[in-house]
C-alpha cells in the first residue's frame, strides 16, 4: 500500500510526446526525408547508417526518435551525447547493447544521441571518434541530434550521417498542440493567454508545453494573470539543463558555471536539485547523503542572508547548491535520469486550495484556543479525532464549543483520512 | 455540562492561578501593580504557558475590560505584514479602557514572520509604542531580528519539571472524575517531555477511550495520535530507500501538516529510544549529534524538506555501514 499520491509529476513533454511519426507538428520536409531513410533501414541497407537531426531546441527531433520506437516497437537506448565523456564511457554503454540482438518483446532498436554538439573536443577523449566507431560497426539506426550542426568539430560526423534539418514550430501550430493539451488535461484556457505562451517560446514547443504546465499548476482555469508567472520562467535557462550541468559536472568549475546564468532562480534550482538528487545518484547511498548536506548547508546560508541582511552569504549559498553538491564523495557513473519538477510545489499548490477551506473552518477553533491554524491541526486536530472515535457524542459537543459546525467536521477531518488512505 | 477541550477548560485565567514559572510571574504581577511595563519577548518551546502567561498578564491587568484593550494575532495566520500593520493601526487609534495608559497587542508565533516582515513590525512597534505595548512570543528567541529583541524584555519560558506537570495533570483527573495511574503519568511525560499542552491533550484523549487511564490506555492514544508515517521513514531510510524515505516524509509534512522540528521530535526519540535505530557502526552518541545538529540546521534553514533528507540520508549511509561491517 502506498501512502504517496499517484506520481502526477510526468511532464508533459513526454506524456505528450507524439507516439506515431506523422503526429509530430510541423517540419513535414524532415518527416519526409527521415522516414525515407528509416524505410531504408527497414529493408535493410541504408545508405546512411546515421541520421543527424538538426535545428533549435524544441522543433521535434527527439520526439520523432520516441515516436519511431514507439511505433515499431523498437526498444529506445538514449544517451544525452554531452555527458558520454570518453570512448570508454561510451563503448561501455552502447557498444553492448549494438551487439547483442533485441531484447524480447522489441522487435529491434535505434539509438539516440541526444545533443552531440554539447560534446567538448577537449574534455571528452575520443568521445566524438568513439560515436563514429559506432556508426560503422551497428546494425540497428542511429540518431544523432545537433543545435548546431556547422561546428567545425563536427565536420567528420556529418559525413557519416544523413543530415536531416527541422525549423522552428510555427505559432499556429503551438497554440494547436496547447489547445489539445489543455483539452486532455480539463483546463480551461482562453486563446489569448495561449497565444501569448506560443509567442514568448518563439517556436520552441517543448518550451511552450513547460510553460503551459508550470502555470497550470493545480489549477482548473487559466487567466491572462496567470503569465506573470512566465515572464520570470520564459527568460531562464532550461531547468532540465542546468539540473544536469550540477550534478554530472565533470569539475567543481563546471558545476559553478551555472551561477553565472543571467537569470539563475536559485531558489528554484535549489527545490530542482533537491527533487532530482536521489535519481541521479541512486545507487551510492554516500553521494546522496553528501549532496543533500551541501544543499542543507545552502539553504542556511540562503536563510542566514536573508535574516540577517548578509548579502555576501549569497556566493557561498551557490557554491554550496553547484559545486558543494557536485562533489559528493563516491558518486556513481554517469546515468541519464528524467529530471523531474519538484514534487514539493506539486504538492503545496494541489493542496492550496483544500487547506484554505479547512482554514476557514477551524479559525474560529483556533482562536478560540489561542493557538494559530496550522498549530491546531498539528497540536490539537488528532487528539479530536481520537476522542471523536471513541465518544461520537461527546467529540461533537466539544467541536460544537470550538465553534465548528457539525457539517463542517468532515472538512476538518479530510486531511488526516486522506493520509491514512 | 458542555464538554470543551481540558487545555481551554483549565487554562489559568489570572497569574494568580499559574503554578509554575515562578520568576516569571513574579515579574509579571509587578508590571501589574505599576501599571506599566516595557515590550516582552515570551521564548520557550510550545507548551510552557507562553500564551497562557500573556493572556493572564491581560486579564490582571484590565480586569473585565481585558479583552477590549487586548488585541491577539497570530502570525501564522495573518496574511502578511501589511494585514498585521493595518489591524494594530485600527486598534491603536482608540483609547485604552480604564485606568491602564496602555493597550496591548499579543503577537504569538512572531518567529514565523520573515525578517523583512520583522523589519516593518519593529517600525510599527515604534509608532505605536505611545498607547500601546506588545507581547511577541516565539519558540526561538534566536529567530526574533536583534533590534526587536533589544527593544523588548525577554522571558525564557522553561519545560514544566516533571513534578508540577503530574500536579497539574492528576488535579485535571480529579476534576474530571477519572482516574490516572503512576505508570500512566510516565508514558504521558514520556510523550510530552514538559509540553503540557501536549499532555493535557494525551490525557483527555485516553479518557474517551477509558475512564481508567493506565499505561495501556495512554500508549493506544498516542499510537492513534502519531502519524505511522514516522516509523515507516525512518525504516525505509535505515534500508537505503532514500526515495521511500522521502515519500513518508512527504506525506508528513503536506498532508499532515507537521513542521520540521515535529518530525525531528520523534526521531530524536526513536534514537533515544534505541529500538529502531540502533547501528553497528555509530554510538548512540553519533546519533544524537546527527539528530542535534538537524535540529539546529532545521532551525537555522528555512527548508525542513531538505534539511531532513540530509538527515535522513546520513543514518542510510551508516545503517548500510553497519550492515557491511
Amino acid at each position: 500500500m502506498s501512502t504517496s499520491e499517484p506520481r502526477l509529476d510526468v511532464p508533459w513533454v513526454e506524456k505528450y510526446r507524439p507516439s506515431k511519426i506523422a503526429e509530430v507538428v510541423n517540419n513535414e520536409d524532415a518527416k519526409k526525408k527521415y522516414v525515407a531513410w528509416i524505410n531504408a533501414w527497414l529493408r535493410g541497407k541504408p545508405q546512411k547508417k546515421a541520421a543527424l537531426l538538426y535545428g533549435p531546441p524544441g522543433s521535434g527531433k527527439t520526439s520523432i526518435v520516441h515516436a519511431t520506437a514507439r511505433e515499431f516497437n523498437w526498444e529506445l537506448i538514449e544517451l544525452n551525447a554531452s555527458d558520454v565523456r570518453s570512448r570508454e564511457a561510451l563503448r561501455q554503454r552502447v557498444s553492448g547493447a549494438l551487439d547483442t540482438g533485441s531484447v524480447f518483446g522489441y522487435q529491434g532498436k535505434i539509438i539516440l544521441l541526444d545533443e552531440v554538439d554539447g560534446i567538448s573536443t577537449r574534455e571528452d577523449a575520443g568521445g566524438l571518434q568513439a560515436i563514429l566507431e559506432l556508426i560503422e560497426k551497428t546494425r540497428w539506426p542511429i540518431v544523432l541530434t545537433a543545435n548546431d550542426p556547422w561546428d567545425p568539430k563536427l565536420r567528420t560526423l556529418r559525413d557519416a550521417c544523413e543530415l536531416i534539418e527541422f525549423k522552428k514550430i510555427g505559432k499556429r501550430d503551438v497554440v494547436k498542440v496547447l489547445e489539445s493539451i489543455c483539452q486532455k488535461e480539463k483546463i480551461e484556457c482562453p486563446k489569448e493567454v495561449l497565444s501569448a505562451i506560443a509567442d514568448n517560446c518563439k517556436g520552441d514547443l517543448r518550451a511552450a508545453i513547460n510553460d503551459l504546465q508550470s502555470i497550470a499548476l493545480g489549477k482548473k482555469t487559466l487567466s491572462v494573470a496567470d503569465l506573470q508567472v512566465l515572464g520570470d520562467r520564459a527568460e531562464q535557462e532550461n531547468m532540465f539543463e542546468i539540473v544536469r550541468t550540477v550534478l554530472t559536472a565533470k569539475s567543481p568549475e563546471q558545476a559553478l558555471s551555472v551561477t553565472r546564468l543571467p537569470s539563475l532562480d536559485y531558489e528554484m534550482l535549489l527545490q530542482w536539485l533537491s527533487e532530482n538528487i536521489p535519481y541521479q545518484y541512486e545507487q551510492s547511498l554516500q553521494a546522496i547523503a553528501d549532496a543533500y548536506n551541501a544543499l542543507s548547508w545552502a539553504d542556511i546560508m540562503l536563510s542566514r542572508m536573508k535574516r540577517e541582511q548578509q548579502w555576501s552569504l549569497l556566493s557561498y549559498a551557490l557554491e554550496l547548491m553547484t559545486a558543494g553538491v557536485s562533489s559528493s564523495r563516491e558518486r556513481p557513473p554517469f546515468k541519464f535520469v528524467k529530471y523531474s519538477f519538484p514534487e514539493k510545489i506539486r504538492i503545496l499548490a494541489r493542496q492550496k486550495e483544500r487547506l484554505e477551506e479547512y482554514r476557514k473552518v477551524v479559525r474560529e477553533a483556533s482562536s478560540r484556543l489561542h493557538v494559530s491554524t496550522s498549530k491546531f491541526r498539528t497540536e490539537v486536530q488528532p487528539y479530536l479525532q481520537v476522542i471523536l472515535e471513541e465518544d461520537e457524542e461527546e467529540g461533537k459537543m466539544i467541536l460544537r464549543s470550538l465553534g465548528i459546525p457539525e457539517n463542517k467536521i468532515n472538512v476538518v477531518f479530510k486531511t488526516e483520512e486522506k493520509a491514512h488512505s | 455540562m458542555v464538554e470543551e477541550l481540558w487545555v481551554e477548560k483549565y487554562r489559568p485565567r489570572s497569574l494568580d492561578e499559574i503554578v509554575d514559572q515562578e520568576e516569571i510571574v513574579k515579574r509579571l504581577k509587578e508590571f501589574v501593580k505599576q501599571k506599566n511595563m516595557p515590550h516582552l519577548l515570551f521564548a520557550g518551546p510550545p507548551g510552557t504557558g507562553k500564551t497562557t502567561a500573556a493572556l493572564a498578564l491581560a486579564h490582571d491587568l484590565y480586569g473585565d475590560y481585558w479583552r477590549d484593550n487586548t488585541l491577539e494575532l497570530n502570525a501564522s495566520d495573518e496574511r502578511g505584514i501589511d494585514v498585521i500593520r493595518s489591524r494594530i493601526k485600527d486598534y491603536a487609534r482608540t483609547l485604552p479602557l480604564g485606568d491602564v495608559p496602555f493597550k496591548l497587542v499579543i503577537l504569538d508565533e512572531a518567529d514565523n514572520m520573515t525578517g523583512d516582515a520583522q523589519q516593518a513590525l519593529r517600525r510599527t512597534m515604534e509608532l505605536f509604542s505611545k498607547n500601546t505595548r506588545f507581547i511577541l512570543i516565539a519558540n526561538y528567541a534566536s529567530k526574533i531580528i536583534e533590534p526587536i529583541q533589544s527593544r523588548c524584555a525577554v522571558f525564557r519560558f522553561q519545560p514544566l519539571p516533571k513534578g508540577d506537570a503530574f500536579n497539574r495533570l492528576k488535579w485535571i483527573a480529579k476534576n474530571e472524575g477519572i482516574t490516572v495511574d503512576e505508570q500512566a503519568l510516565e508514558a504521558i511525560w514520556e510523550e510530552s517531555q514538559g509540553d503540557l499542552r501536549k499532555a493535557i491533550n494525551t490525557l483527555q484523549a485516553a479518557s474517551a477511550i477509558s475512564k481508567n487511564v493506565t499505561e495501556e490506555v495512554v500508549y493506544a492514544a498516542l499510537g492513534r495520535v502519531k502519524p505511522r508515517e514516522v516509523k515507516e521513514m525512518i525504516e525505509n531510510a535505515l534500508r537505503g530507500d532514500i526515495i521511500g524515505a522521502r515519500d513518508k516524509l512527504r506525506v508528513l509534512l503536506y498532508n499532515y501538516g507537521l513542521s520540521g522540528i515535529d518530525i525531528i521530535r520523534y526521531i530524536h526519540r526513536e534514537v533515544l529510544s534505541q529500538k529502531s535505530i540502533k547501528l553497528d557502526e555509530a554510538t548512540l552518541a553519533d546519533l544524537l549529534v546527527l539528530v542535534a545538529e538537524a535540529n539546529y540546521r532545521i532551525v537555522e534553514g528555512s527548508d525542513d524538506e531538505i534539511q531532513l533528507m540530509a538527515l535522513l540520508s546520513k543514518l542510510a549511509v551508516l545503517a548500510n555501514k553497519s550492515k557491511k561491517g
